[in-house]
């Protein structure tokens, strides 16, 4: 997660509009879903990982890794939908066990690939938008679309104080292990125990002292901040336009040929 | 000197952070006049901090008033607001100040509480990231800043508000001599256009250097108040406070004491100017 907001903030589609690459992203995702259409997954995970890669100039290797975590859990989860067990025998393929058959029918196959396809171009969607834009700029779509301000408010505070605390933990849990805080199983579960209680004070006390920091600042209740963003340009949206349609005709495609 | 120099003016302040029986200020009383710098000295646990956050309302003293260009303060939102545009804090720590991850976005917080328009609050949020040299980092996220660039911001989330007076708490604190440097020159700048500076620092050489004044506190109480010679020549204050003499007047001093300079010349603010002293004996 740290790895993907540091490469947000270096990628070369870091200051593209925000809204273009947020539309583009659930747009996209919404038609991957909708459709189920193998087509319109396939062209779209070559499309976000060329975009983030190519474009973006996020390391190949870093982006095929990130990419293979749901990976492995579609295909446990796909398991059931690929192998059945029966007493009769599948088309695709049959193991006898006993009395019984593991077996598998084309369809079933079909469906399994279709089902994994479609959830990786739905991650590589949203990678792409996670892998190409910090964080306060998609806060900043978010406000833009009316999410209530409250949620805003407290997703900027919260994504602040995750590295504040990490910074805290890391060097806490740095400490302990300096004085042998983990040197078998029964210690390192009561330094992790001692380590959370201490940063649960210890994020208390920030919160304090960020509350005064703000309150001399005339905080009055509502976090009020510019944004920068970066206007959007014709050429942009009209690529967005013409790949979601182009995503729309494979879609229709192949449900007229199948 | 008329009372309209004057301003910010402590009066018998108490104040306590738990309960009525440990105070961290103890019948604190000081007056500040306006343009000057004022280094604030003292151990940890003086009320330096403490008292700092009373100069604009965050902490309400329990006893004694606080008096802002002879008024004393108005505690209502209304009153504290007008408090807090005027007298700006940088905190010590800049982790607990800067709370949002963008750069662009910390800075323009202050100044858009004051009610100023979008695009006067973008013009002076440019204003001030060119002037405090943070161009260069503006586009990075606070948590991947070093202790030094997170300081310039936090100082610039301050000056974007154009306070009459700044307080800077350590703003020393765990910074590369580069950056202790290049806080230094913007500190010097904020005097140069006639902000009131007042800044709590350990380090005496630099509060001689510096300092138009130097307040010792000890215990929430004001100990000694006056020119940094002044100050760093009474031993029983420094004594009490834990502080060293500056080590030029230590020198100065001892070259006094041995006839070597002359004890009517004014005191050294800094080690160039001993130098010169002594240069001086053979011309």
């Amino acid at each position: 997660m740290l790895t993907i907001d540091k490469f947000s903030y270096l990628s070369k589609l870091r200051y593209i509009n925000a809204a273009e690459k947020f539309s583009f992203a659930v747009i996209t995702l919404i038609l991957c879903v909708v459709s189920r259409s193998v087509c319109a997954a396939a062209i779209t995970l070559f499309a976000a990982g060329f975009l983030t890669v190519y474009k973006g100039k996020i390391p190949l290797f870093r982006y095929l890794r990130y990419l293979a975590v749901p990976v492995v859990f579609l295909l446990f989860s796909t398991l059931a939908v690929f192998v059945n067990i029966s007493r009769t025998p599948l088309d695709l393929f049959a193991v006898p066990v006993g009395s019984f058959y593991l077996t598998g029918s084309r369809a079933a196959a079909a469906e399994g690939i279709r089902l994994i396809l479609t959830a990786l171009a739905g991650v590589s969607c949203l990678y792409f938008l996670a892998f190409n834009t910090p964080m306060p700029d998609i806060l900043n779509v978010l406000l833009k679309l009316h999410c209530p301000k409250l949620l805003i408010e407290l997703m900027l505070l919260i994504y602040r104080f995750i590295f504040l605390l990490l910074d805290i933990a890391s060097a806490l849990s740095c400490a302990q292990a300096s004085r042998l805080g983990n040197k078998d199983f029964r210690t390192s579960c009561r330094s992790f125990g001692s380590l959370l209680a201490v940063l649960l004070v210890l994020a208390m006390k920030r919160s304090n002292a960020l509350y005064d920091a703000m309150e001399s600042r005339c905080y009055d209740g509502t976090i009020r901040v510019l944004n920068e963003t970066y206007p959007p340009r014709a050429g942009e949206i009209a690529a967005i336009i013409g790949f979601e349609l182009l995503l729309a005709a494979a879609w229709l495609l192949e449900v007229y040929m199948l | 000197m008329t009372d309209d120099d004057i301003i910010l003016k402590a009066e018998n302040l108490y104040f306590s952070y738990d309960d009525e029986k440990t105070h961290s200020l103890r019948g604190l009383s000081l007056e500040i006049r306006r343009g000057r710098r004022i280094a604030f000295m003292g151990a940890n646990g003086s009320g330096k901090s403490t008292f700092f956050l009373c100069c604009n309302g965050v902490n309400r003293p329990s006893s004694g008033t606080v008096y802002f260009e002879g008024e004393p303060v108005d505690y209502s939102r209304k009153g504290l607001l007008k408090l807090r545009r005027n007298v700006g804090i940088v905190f010590q720590d800049p982790d607990n100040q800067l709370f949002s991850a963008s750069v662009f976005q910390e800075i323009s917080f202050g100044i858009l509480n004051l009610g100023v328009s979008e695009e006067d609050a973008a013009r002076e949020v440019e204003d001030v990231i060119r002037r405090l040299e943070i161009t260069p980092f503006r586009d990075k996220p606070t948590h991947a800043l070093s202790g030094g660039q997170k300081k310039q911001v936090a100082i610039a989330d301050i000056l974007v508000m154009h306070p009459k007076i700044i307080i800077l708490d350590e703003p020393g604190a765990a910074l590369d001599p580069k950056h202790t440097a290049i806080v230094n020159h913007i500190i010097e700048q904020l005097s140069e256009e006639g902000i009131t500076v007042l800044l709590s620092t350990h380090d005496v050489n630099y509060a001689l250097e510096w300092a138009d004044e130097v307040v010792l506190l000890k215990d929430g109480k004001l100990l000694a108040h006056g020119a940094p010679g002044e100050v760093f020549s009474d031993q029983e204050a420094l004594a009490l406070t834990n502080l060293e003499q500056p080590a030029v007047l230590q020198l100065f001093n001892s070259l006094c004491a041995k006839q070597i300079l002359d004890r009517s010349l004014p005191l050294p603010r800094n080690l160039a100017q001993l130098e010169q002293y002594i240069a001086d004996i053979h011309s």
